[in-house]
């Protein structure tokens, strides 16, 4: 399908020219940086840089967002690991063991640990997205409304159920996220919905200032909280040990199990690098022979949610690049990009722009593995951006967001939704509410009205036409398996030690 | 200092006031001409999205209400002190003073007070910190407006 040579060319020639390669390497400049700045973690990171992929062709534009997106990921390891506190929430695992091994004096095993496991996890889940994603692109292409419908509600609920501990919240943000993009102009047949007079609200809320404003303005508000807090840690430079191949070679279990983790957990929509993290955290502390080891400061405790974590990369990116359906709320704001781009993800960007997928896919490769170089010398910096004041994070990430989302479209009118959006992520992330469902649904919104409003109309309004398909039974199956394997699996359980 | 179970409640009940304004003004979508029959009503989607988020906006006010908690936050509060309120309240206010100073006055006197108040807000009186908020605000000016050729008004 999109196997053709002179895609491939066209992609390593893009790929190779000065402006890839710079932006590749700045981009993972970035994402370290702002990794391991607490607080800020890679779906801020994203949404901070995509004013700038408005000036960008789409090839270099994705190579940055994917350098920051990786190197984001691996960054919040490096604070988990040397203060105790997690860059991102993909980190949180990490602290367990890695600070105990810190402060035990094995820092420099624990970045290495922590950098080597990133690597590989990256590497592999970059493997498997090229390997999987155009068999699924080639699925999708033969996916109708109905089918369409059956992804979304997937996707959405997924999501749901993993965001947050309460399900009814859950599902009143996911809502929420849907119901905002209702306003606008009805793509359908013209009718004016919620644009309150305004010629501004015809083509809706507009995605890019929504996602800014819910991630990045709300954790501004957020941080202003803590910016008085300090940080104890006194260190002037921090060093890193790499592993041998033979201690490595003891891991290896581990490892290839994380990779996997990682993979399988970011390609479901919604689970997110941290819950790849704690699961793999939790599979190799359940398959260890010493299980009372983890949480003293192990490497298999450090290597395993790492791995994990950017293994979810690749994996978030498959069904964002094949369905248009995001992996993760990282994923989403990177959707938002191919957006800016003129380009709507799903099966038909495989044969529009092979190039693209091309790059994307030897791009992350790449990424991964320059990330070796750049993060051996960004460890070394590391303990003067650990000491940056949150007060000085604040303002400018504050300046950044109105001056980036103001230069997209020269309109204060996108910097007000910014602002408003911000302060709702911030309310109701206050209230206990997680923003992942709410940004999701504002992304799979436009999705699945229309394949809802065409599936009845095909079906002539019946709504048992919607699972007469295969594949969106198939899908409906799937989601209920999902929803039902946890409380199964635990009946399972405890009717076997009863 | 304002406990999880008031707050929400009383966002429960902002949100179920706002699902039956939205649904009133829902009622009021009408297509005309050829595209009038053809399809659902545009009405039907905004409706069914409000009565999902106004159905599960009951379910957790009840939970709040009847139990004290939804999802484990038993006894907490919305902020663990009053500075933390304060600090981050006071940031709204400047966020959105920003805005209107930007579109009412142009972005420099915006960008420079921008700073100096979001550290005034937070309690800050180091000025080594003012002096590098400054800086990068004329760092971020310098990279829009000459790297990027952006004007900023």
């Amino acid at each position: 399908m999109y196997g053709n040579l002179d895609a491939l060319v066209l992609a390593l020639s893009q790929l190779t020219q000065p402006i890839s390669l710079a932006l590749l390497i700045g981009g993972i400049v970035v994402g370290l940086v702002i990794g391991i700045l607490p607080g800020l973690g890679p779906p801020i990171a994203i949404a901070l840089a995509l004013p700038f992929t408005f000036y960008l062709e789409p090839v270099p534009s994705m190579i940055l967002l994917l350098g920051i997106y990786s190197a984001a990921i691996y960054g919040g390891s490096i604070s988990a690991i040397a203060v105790g506190i997690p860059g991102t929430g993909a980190a949180i695992a990490t602290v367990q063991d890695g600070h105990k091994m810190f402060k035990s004096g094995r820092g420099g095993e624990a970045l290495g640990f922590s950098l080597t496991g990133s690597i590989i996890g990256g590497l592999v889940s970059a493997l498997c997205l090229a390997l999987v994603s155009p068999m699924l692109a080639e699925l999708a292409i033969k996916f109708g409304p109905r089918e369409y419908l059956a992804i979304s509600v997937f996707g959405l609920l997924v999501v749901v159920r993993v965001a947050g501990q309460s399900l009814p919240k859950g599902l009143l943000a996911g809502a929420l996220g849907i119901f905002l993009t209702t306003w606008g102009l009805d793509e359908l047949n013209g009718t004016e919905r919620y644009t309150f007079g305004s010629y501004h609200m015809y083509e809706g809320l507009p995605l890019v200032p929504f996602l800014v404003g819910l991630f990045a303005m709300s954790e501004v508000l957020i941080g202003a909280e803590r910016a008085l807090q300090k940080i104890d840690f006194s260190k002037e430079s921090l060093s890193v040990k790499l592993p041998g191949l033979k201690t490595l070679g003891k891991m290896k279990d581990v490892i290839l199990r994380s990779s996997l983790i990682g993979t399988i957990i970011g390609i479901i929509p919604g689970e997110g690098a941290a819950v790849g993290a704690f699961f793999a955290y939790s599979e190799a502390k359940r398959r260890s022979k010493h299980p009372e080891k983890f949480g003293t400061g192990i490497p298999e405790g450090i290597v395993a949610p790492e791995t994990a974590n950017n293994a979810t990369v690749g994996g978030a990116l498959v069904p964002t690049l094949t369905l248009g359906v995001p992996g993760s709320p990282a994923a989403a704001v990177l959707l938002g990009a191919l957006l800016i781009q003129g380009l709507s993800p799903g099966p038909k960007l495989f044969t529009e722009r092979p190039d693209l997928m091309y790059s994307i896919f030897i791009g992350l490769f790449v990424i991964n593995i320059l990330m070796v170089f750049i993060g051996l010398v960004a460890i070394r910096f590391a303990a003067r951006l650990i000491m940056v004041p949150t007060s000085v994070i604040v303002p400018t990430v504050m300046l950044l967001c109105f001056v980036g989302i103001y230069s997209v479209s020269n309109s204060f009118f996108n910097v007000g939704v910014l602002l408003a959006a911000g302060i709702l992520g911030y309310v109701i992330r206050k209230l206990g509410y997680s923003i992942a469902p709410l940004s999701i649904g504002f992304v799979l919104g436009p999705i699945l009205e229309n394949s809802l409003r065409q599936s009845l109309t095909i079906a002539d309004g019946s709504v048992t036409e919607f699972f007469n398909t295969p594949i969106g039974l198939v899908i409906y199956a799937m989601l209920i398996l999902t929803i039902l394997w946890r409380p199964l699996m635990e009946w399972f359980k405890r009717a076997k030690t009863n | 200092m304002l406990s999880q179970r008031l707050a929400n409640i009383v966002f429960v009940i902002v949100v179920l006031v706002a699902c039956v304004w939205f649904g009133v003004i829902a009622e009021g979508f009408e297509t005309s001409g050829l595209l009038a029959s053809s399809g659902l009503p545009s009405k039907f989607f905004p409706q069914l999205t409000l009565g999902l988020t106004g159905a599960c906006a009951i379910i957790v006010g009840l939970l709040y209400a009847l139990r004290g908690s939804a999802g484990g936050d038993s006894g907490e509060m919305v902020f663990e002190e009053g500075a933390q309120a304060r600090r981050s309240l006071l940031m709204l206010v400047v966020a959105i003073a920003a805005y209107f100073i930007w579109k009412n006055f142009g972005f420099i006197p915006m960008a420079v007070i921008l700073g100096p108040l979001s550290l005034l807000a937070m309690g800050v009186r180091s000025i080594p910190i003012y002096l590098t908020v400054l800086a990068l605000t004329a760092a971020v000016y310098l990279v829009f407006t000459r790297l990027l050729g952006v004007t900023l008004s």
